[in-house]
């Protein structure tokens, strides 16, 4: 048997079997089930049904190994001291990873630009209309100005978290 | 509006996030039970059982903002541990599920025997101790599925949640591993099948 041949569906979206001996065995199941559950008299019962209901019984035991007794204040308290802990290392971690991404594109960019720029770099640059000295000059301040900016904003914020960790 | 004021797992959780003091505590208490009762039966061993509970309890506390609700808290927490105990099992190379024949358990569908005092097999200790054994020989997840449906009485559809299965992947499952245990009933009885 597979789930193949279980095309009806029953209550809760359960498909019943389309082999009608299984499906009978299936209700017998579930009727131990059911009657072991609640206690029910078994008097009735046949003989499948009894010897479902005895399955049922030893289902229902738990297992005899159990957790500490302590098991839930410990854990509470490992989970609760340190929690901004991982936090943390989670972050700087993500960081560092888009760090590195960031400086292997920047150092790709130079590298094309070094290797094949002679060939492209002409062409754009004659699009381009002719800037003066003094614009280049405030623009590449004006550049200067957002990286530092961006650095120090980066630093600051390691230097805020580094307490925590 | 009432009803979600009044939910039980919404106060938990908004107790547990507020980091009120053994709101957390609480939550372990309420929930340990299921999730040994998932990891025992998923990989057997006790001590790497209480260890993946730990882990479980810790990721919940971890990753609770991220619960929206969708269902309930123990469907939730229950999937959180299913999960681990899988992947522990899949880094231990074990496998989840047995590919025995269908066939052998399911030509007991149609032969049983009419003698069978339930009550006296009960009390047969020796028997009983047959049974636990071949519930504890079923495969990790046929073990695991009898003791959610038996033991913690949650529904097919809630095991489906906890599982990631399909209702009728379960129901497979639960019929052939029942059926297989009613053929250790049958052998030790001495019915011919």
């Amino acid at each position: 048997m597979n789930h193949h041949d279980m095309n009806q569906v029953g209550d809760d979206n359960i498909p019943h079997f389309d082999d009608e001996a299984r499906e009978r065995e299936w209700l017998a199941q579930e009727r131990a089930m059911r009657c072991e559950r609640l206690h029910l008299d078994c008097a009735s019962d046949d003989a499948r049904v009894q010897r479902y209901r005895m399955l049922a019984r030893a289902l229902r035991k738990a297992p005899q190994k159990s957790l500490p007794a302590d098991f839930a204040q410990r854990i509470a308290a490992q989970a609760t001291s340190a929690p901004a802990g991982n936090v943390i290392t989670d972050t700087r971690f993500e960081f560092i990873l888009i760090a590195a991404i960031g400086i292997m594109l920047v150092v790709a960019v130079v590298a094309v630009i070094t290797l094949y720029g002679d060939a492209w770099l002409p062409s754009i640059n004659a699009m381009l209309p002719a800037p003066s000295a003094v614009a280049s000059r405030w623009l590449l301040a004006f550049a200067g100005c957002v990286g530092l900016s961006w650095l120090l904003a980066q630093w600051q914020s390691l230097a805020r978290e580094r307490p925590l960790a | 509006m009432d009803e979600i004021r009044s939910n039980p797992d919404r106060e938990l959780v908004d107790a547990v996030l507020a980091k009120r003091p053994g709101a957390f505590e609480r939550l372990i208490r309420e929930y340990q039970g299921l999730c040994w009762h998932i990891i025992y039966r998923m990989v057997r061993h006790p001590e790497d059982a209480r260890d993946l509970c730990q882990d479980t309890f810790l990721r919940v506390h971890q990753c609770l903002h991220q619960y929206r609700y969708e269902s309930a808290l123990k469907s939730w927490i229950g999937r959180v541990a299913y999960t681990i105990a899988l992947r522990h099992l899949q880094h231990k190379r074990i496998a989840l599920v047995d590919n025995t024949d269908d066939n052998e358990d399911y030509a007991l569908v149609e032969n049983i025997s009419d003698d069978f005092d339930l009550e006296s097999a009960c009390a047969d200790e020796e028997t009983a101790q047959h049974l636990h054994a071949a519930i504890e020989a079923l495969p990790p997840l046929q073990r695991t599925l009898l003791t959610l449906y038996y033991l913690e009485e949650i529904t097919i559809p809630e095991i489906a949640r906890i599982t990631g299965l399909a209702s009728g992947t379960i129901k497979s499952h639960l019929f052939r591993s029942r059926l297989r245990l009613r053929g250790v009933l049958e052998n030790r009885t001495g019915v011919a099948v």
